[in-house]
């Protein structure tokens, strides 16, 4: 094995360790209740750590880390076609409050 | 792949969006017919990221053109993602033993079509691995096809992303 390789498997398995780490933070955040926030709070901290992990595969496992920038592109638009479909159905929401 | 992953996300995230959506207009969640194993799933997704690496070490043995490799690798992510649907076979089976159905209530509407999807595209996940394990068969086949290895990993990484966002909204929130 090149040492290149072996810098790569190395860093997949630091990530894997990073993932598994943040699955079961996630885990005990929401079951254990130790954060002096409300369920709201929690939601809001596990659902970031969530992006976290999909960041990491993203970025390291799907190499956009490295990838040319229109790939990363139609990789993107469909959140934000999201992001924005979901700020429309809550602003409207919103406004029938 | 790229353009076909980004049609998954807009599929996935209009389900998600929906789930949003009535979760936020329904405060008793799931409803007091059952509840969800935390542990289980968290299993499971443990599942999902040991297989994303394994696909992520094939990759990385195909470009040592270890094909030997190559073939374990392939083997154990698909077998870890047949794990995957093993458990969930078995927690489907164990909501139906205490007659929970999709038409139990929205809670398990959106649980057994979000995960029933995602099953789905986890078993085509396994399908093309087993293909791309197929081509490792001959050098041949390997030297004219074995760049499907790349898309096979998209796709699977693809796939465990979508759960990585599922199981904390249907069995942590």
């Amino acid at each position: 094995m090149t040492s290149a390789s072996h810098a790569s498997v190395r860093l997949s398995l630091t990530i894997w360790a990073w993932l598994a780490g943040l699955v079961l933070l996630g885990v005990i955040l929401s079951e254990l209740a130790i954060l002096p926030l409300p369920h709201s709070g929690v939601i809001a901290v596990v659902a970031g750590l969530s992006t976290v992990k999909a960041g990491l595969v993203a970025l390291y496992y799907m190499h956009l880390k490295g990838d040319r920038r229109l790939l990363v592109f139609v990789a993107l638009v469909p959140f934000l076609l999201i992001a924005l479909a979901l700020s429309v159905v809550f602003s409207s929401a919103f406004v029938r409050l | 792949m790229w353009v076909f992953l980004a049609s998954e996300v807009m599929f996935f995230t209009g389900l998600i969006g929906a789930y949003v959506v009535l979760r936020m207009s329904h405060p008793a969640w799931p409803g007091s017919e059952g509840h969800l194993n935390v542990w289980i799933g968290a299993c499971n997704t443990l599942v999902l990221i040991c297989s994303s690496t394994t696909i992520v070490l094939a990759l990385a043995a195909s470009e040592r053109r270890d094909l030997s490799a190559v073939r374990t690798w392939l083997l154990l992510t698909a077998a870890l993602g047949s794990v995957f649907l093993v458990v969930k076979g078995f927690e489907y089976a164990a909501k139906f033993s205490h007659h929970i159905v999709p038409s139990t209530n929205v809670f398990w509407s959106c649980y057994f079509a979000l995960t029933a999807f995602h099953a789905l595209h986890v078993l085509g996940g396994i399908v093309f691995n087993l293909v791309v394990l197929a081509y490792t068969g001959r050098p041949a086949w390997w030297a004219s096809r074995g760049r499907r290895l790349e898309l096979a990993g998209l796709y699977w990484h693809f796939v465990d992303i979508v759960w990585i966002f599922l199981f904390p909204m249907l069995y942590l929130f």
